[in-house]
């Protein structure tokens, strides 16, 4: 009988044994790249690298929506003939019908219906400096974005956590980003189709 | 038979007679197949050939055929070796001595050549200093066990030996995987429109041989409403983009977190870094292709001929394990361009894509837009249940 027991206790040992050493992939120590990503980011407090010096000469300003913070580039250094109200001394209504030179005569409005939209959707004839939103609040040029989140809800939610849009100089820290009239022409938003930039000859070759 | 025409072919008895340059596939061990030549083509020869008129036919007549003659010289030029393969063809070659002597020469010269000109009074000194980094660089070990001194010094004689040849400068980077970075890429489907500005900016950055068009991303034009189906999308389309009812993806080397291509290269010159890239020492690889073979996802490129950029359009900041110029007979991939990636620069076609759909970052900060991607957006991967574990997903709006 005690024979017995020692021989099924040595037998039980060894299958623990072989179960240990067998239950070790060779794969390395995570069953999944998920489960790997979870565990070794849990103690995460940055690298040493850094993206800063790829944002190059763009002036950039910080933002912060939600939990997300990021810098995007400054607009009103980048609009021609900023500030507006150099040329806008007097309402929009006061200057129409005046003998002036046409201004804005290139802009064509083509984003939305006419229903929906029009310039003043946007633009505030009595302060011209600065966008509006539609419940009539002041939204800084620099800002534009938040103009764009009113109907584009979920394309700013993708941006702000960096599903939408591009990215600015590297992948690390600090983030910056286009913002939407980087890429979209706000008053005409749709990106024009247009011929790929290269064909490989050689490949036709190869399948022929 | 399109397609694949200028390739080799094997045909296994094939039930269709052979139209071009058929060799007779004779079965006897001894004597070969040249052996009926010699015996003045007997009728009673046996042929092993399935066609029993045409090819096969001719030995009857006493003159040669145009037949015999083309296998009379194909036995010339390869004789024994249709018979021997692989080690066999090396090692069991009857040789007389003066063969041998002769080859044993020939082989002695070349070693001795690279001595002679850096032990010569007469050649220069910079021909002398060539021979010697050759000679340095045809004997040093695999990156992958180097330490950082020995890195650095191949590091500095590929950058050396560049100046001497090409009257050039270079910078050449060995920079290591830094803690804490796991690179990954993220794919968006509904915003590639098929520019390839990507595959343009890609070439240019990587160096890639201009003659044989090397390209590492392939884009390809699928039809809306059919899925992923990569034998019918086209990956070399050229019309006004985006196309009506289409869709377009990319693919690239997905940098495997369990990659196949390491596991079956036979001289450990492929490998997994711990930043997650997958990469090739260009100097180890023996260009054998197991690893072309083994990628599921036509990540792979080989050099069939020597890779030829015009000298003025060398990317000329490279690294080591990256877009330094390669040779004849090895293979490349993408390495999500490791001499940008490791600076802290997003990869060259993140950086020229137009449109946003390309996405890349740390894996391992909970606060990069790659994580972003993957804990909020639907992602999948190519081929996930083979269990490679790309680090490329892909996802829609």
């Amino acid at each position: 009988m005690n024979r017995y027991r020692s021989a099924h206790i040595l037998g039980v040992t060894f299958l623990l044994t072989f179960m240990i050493f067998s239950c070790k992939h060779s794969e390395g120590e995570y069953h999944s790249l998920t489960d790997k990503i979870e565990a070794e980011s849990k103690n995460y407090h940055g690298t040493t690298i850094s993206s800063e010096s790829y944002i190059g000469d763009i002036e950039t300003i910080e933002i912060t929506e939600g939990e997300h913070t990021f810098s995007i580039p400054e607009r009103k250094s980048q609009i021609t003939s900023y500030a507006c109200i150099e040329c806008h001394t007097k309402p929009l209504k006061e200057l129409k019908g005046v003998d002036l030179k046409k201004a804005h005569w290139d802009i064509n409005l083509v984003h939305a219906n006419e229903k929906i939209m029009n310039c003043a959707t946007c633009h505030n004839g009595d302060d011209m400096n600065n966008l509006k939103s539609l419940t009539d609040t002041a939204i800084d040029f620099n800002r534009s974005y938040q103009l764009c989140a009113q109907c584009h809800s979920p394309q700013f939610e993708d941006w702000k956590g960096g599903a939408h849009g591009k990215n600015i100089g590297g992948w690390s820290s600090p983030r910056a980003a286009m913002t939407c009239v980087n890429c979209h022409n706000p008053h005409k938003p749709e990106i024009e189709s247009r011929w790929p930039s290269r064909f490989n000859t050689q490949k036709v070759k190869e399948r022929e | 038979m399109s397609g694949i025409g200028k390739y080799f072919k094997l045909n296994l008895n094939s039930a269709t007679k052979q139209t071009s340059g058929g060799s007779c596939g004779c079965g006897n061990t001894s004597g070969g197949c040249g052996s009926h030549i010699n015996e003045s083509a007997p009728v009673k020869t046996s042929c092993g050939c399935g066609n029993t008129s045409g090819s096969c036919g001719s030995h009857s007549t006493p003159e040669i055929s145009e037949q015999e003659f083309f296998d009379a010289a194909v036995d010339a030029a390869i004789g024994d070796e249709r018979k021997k393969d692989g080690f066999d063809q090396v090692f069991e070659v009857k040789m007389d001595r003066r063969t041998a002597f002769r080859k044993l020469t020939a082989s002695l010269m070349i070693g001795a050549g690279a001595v002679s000109t850096s032990c010569s009074v007469t050649t220069g000194d910079e021909s002398k200093e060539k021979a010697q980094i050759d000679w340095e660089e045809q004997f040093k070990g695999n990156y992958k066990l180097m330490t950082d001194e020995e890195r650095n010094a191949t590091v500095n004689r590929l950058v050396r030996s560049y100046e001497l040849r090409k009257k050039e400068n270079i910078t050449m980077k060995s920079t290591d995987a830094v803690k804490d970075v796991l690179f990954g890429y993220a794919f968006n489907i509904s915003k590639c429109q098929g520019y390839m500005d990507c595959v343009n900016a890609c070439v240019k950055e990587n160096n890639q041989d201009r003659n044989s068009e090397m390209q590492y991303i392939r884009i390809h034009e699928m039809k809306d409403g059919e899925g992923f189906k990569f034998n019918e999308a086209d990956d070399n389309y050229y019309h006004e983009v985006p196309a009506e009812g289409h869709f377009y993806m990319g693919t690239q080397c997905f940098h495997c977190d369990n990659p196949p291509c390491v596991e079956v290269c036979p001289v450990e010159a492929t490998w997994r870094e711990d930043d997650g890239l997958v990469v090739i020492d260009y100097d180890w690889c023996v260009g054998c292709r197991y690893c072309m073979a083994a990628c599921p996802y036509d990540g792979r490129r080989f050099n069939w001929s020597k890779p030829e950029v015009p000298e003025e359009e060398v990317n000329k900041d490279q690294h080591y394990l990256g877009n330094r110029m390669r040779k004849k007979g090895v293979m490349e991939k993408c390495t999500f361009c490791v001499q940008r990636s490791r600076s802290g620069k997003d990869p060259a076609c993140v950086e020229a894509c137009p449109t946003g759909a390309r996405i890349f970052g740390n894996l391992l900060d909970p606060n990069s837009t790659i994580r972003w991607v993957l804990e909020n957006k639907k992602v999948f991967r190519l081929k996930e249940d083979l269990g490679t574990e790309p680090k490329f997903w892909y996802f829609m709006d």
